[in-house]
């Protein structure tokens, strides 16, 4: 393996973003599992401008920021923010780390055992000229079934909405 | 230049290259700040019918914003003591970093710009969004109701407006056919986009002084509800530092406004090529900037019920009724 720009770019983005996550697991407070939340969403995203998504990159970030801003606005609304910690994390008996632990170890050695034989084909492409134009040309031509769908799925959860938050309006006024 | 170094090996050389280039961009970002606070000062001042800050630096006050940024760095550094220490710190830099971020994408002139990027306005609006992570962070972090309230408010704001102020761009994404800033003022040679997109100007202008959070949308800091909004709790440099975010951005969104509707750098009639792009890109941004300036003086600010009514009820349908009209002209007439 050669030591590329690449190569160094990738392991920054990754280990923002690994660490992002394990921050997420770790932390104590909502807010502050959003903030590593963020971080993990916005190295993620440059790991797509790393792969030629740019497209992909850019509504990646676009679409988290809204939503990261709402789950940290309900995490403030709905938890007590200044709490002192309560339980620090339980400890289990001895068997059950040495078995957690084993179990973590499974994994690991599963899924990197299925990645690094996971056959890629390695079609060549010419993506990254003009990556939005083929972006939406494959959007609306080979996948536009699908795509369809998901749009009627969003209306029905955008009319779902509307209703759930309709009925509690009603409920006030008859008060 | 700078597409032939970006091609180019990787080294130091090109490290220090572009590490000089991006302070040189920021002392100038700088200057620009320190200059339009004051311009935002003497143009209130005029409209007021008063003067304006006229002491220090000769008549027209000229070193009065330096001294006041002057007297930002030298003030003490509080942090309230039941704040959460680690995000209050991080909430100015989460807001001020991305506003320094999207001037890398913007073309000053055909020469000058930093990154030719292929999704470059919807880099901008990516990016950009991101700011108001560090508002509610900031607002959140100070443990102060005040605070979280303007912090809860710039949130609900910046999400509602950014819908509108992204169809109002698509007539012009339409009409250009990219999404690339230099293509877009390629395509408006032969007549500028406020020409042909009227209704997304409009709606553009508006949501964008949202988006900056500017006096007919100040509700962030409104000062007669919320003290100062998110960042009550702050002074000295971390203060600061959310105002020339603030500032930043204003810079930022002039300047995409003078390339997405007033065609960049370019002139407005072609026997006028002889004078340099650079010049017709700050006449179309100061004009730009004297019109925010003018908004600011001169609206008074809204309720903030009526504030989302209006993003939602009449900004969005109006978009979405241009990105129908301007499809309409454009498989008609182009």
């Amino acid at each position: 393996m050669t030591l590329t720009g690449e190569f160094f770019a990738f392991m920054a983005l990754a280990l923002v973003a690994i660490i992002g996550g394990v921050l997420l697991l770790n932390l104590n407070k909502v807010v502050h599992m959003v903030v590593a939340l963020i971080f993990t969403f916005v190295a993620i995203a440059g790991i797509y401008i790393l792969l030629n998504a740019e497209f992909v990159a850019a509504v990646q970030v676009l679409i988290y920021s809204g939503a990261i801003t709402i789950i940290m606005l309900f995490g403030i609304m709905l938890t007590k923010p200044y709490d002192d910690e309560g339980e620090s994390a339980s400890n289990g008996s001895k068997w059950r780390r040495i078995l957690l632990f084993l179990g973590v170890v499974g994994f690991a050695f599963a899924v990197y055992v299925g990645i690094y034989n996971f056959p890629i084909d390695q079609v060549p492409s010419n993506l990254h000229e003009n990556n939005t134009l083929e972006v939406g040309k494959a959007l609306y031509s080979k996948y536009i079934i699908p795509f369809e769908f998901v749009s009627v799925l969003l209306l029905a959860s955008l009319i779902g909405a509307i209703i759930l938050a309709k009925r509690e309006d009603k409920e006030g006024d008859s008060k | 230049m700078i597409q032939e170094m970006l091609q180019s090996s990787p080294g130091w050389f090109n490290f220090i290259f572009f590490f000089i280039f991006g302070l040189v961009l920021l002392l100038v970002v700088l200057g620009f700040v320190t200059y339009s606070i004051l311009a935002e000062r003497k143009v209130m001042g005029y409209i007021q019918l008063r003067h304006g800050p006229n002491q220090l630096g000769g008549r027209f006050g000229l070193l009065q914003t330096v001294a006041d940024v002057l007297k930002l760095l030298l003030k003490e550094d509080i942090i309230p003591k039941m704040a959460d220490r680690p995000m209050f710190i991080l909430a100015p830099v989460i807001a001020f970093a991305p506003s320094f971020m999207v001037l890398a994408t913007i073309p000053f002139t055909d020469r000058f710009q930093f990154a030719d990027l292929g999704v470059g306005l919807l880099y901008y609006v990516a990016v950009s969004g991101l700011t108001v992570f560090g508002i509610l962070l900031g607002g959140w972090a100070s443990n102060n109701k005040y605070s979280l309230l303007g912090g809860a408010r710039a949130t609900a704001q910046m999400i509602s407006y950014e819908i509108p102020l992204v169809m109002s761009v698509l007539g012009v994404i339409l009409l250009s056919g990219s999404l690339n800033l230099n293509d877009i003022v390629h395509a408006q040679k032969h007549g500028w986009f406020i020409l042909l997109q009227p209704i997304g100007f409009i709606v553009f202008l508006i949501a964008s002084t949202a988006e900056l959070s500017r006096t007919p949308f100040d509700l962030p800091e409104s000062e007669s509800e919320l003290v100062a909004g998110y960042h009550t709790e702050y002074t000295g440099f971390r203060w600061a530092f959310f105002m020339l975010a603030e500032y930043v951005y204003l810079f930022a969104m002039t300047a995409l406004i003078t390339i997405l509707f007033f065609g960049g750098w370019m002139a407005p009639f072609g026997f006028l090529d002889f004078i340099p792009g650079a010049v017709w890109f700050s006449l179309k941004f100061c004009v730009i900037l004297f019109l925010y300036l003018w908004f600011r003086s001169t609206f008074p600010r809204m309720r903030a019920d009526k504030l989302m009514e209006f993003a939602w009820k009449i900004l969005m349908p109006v978009a979405l009724a241009n990105i129908m009209l301007t499809a309409i002209i454009k498989s008609l007439f182009f």
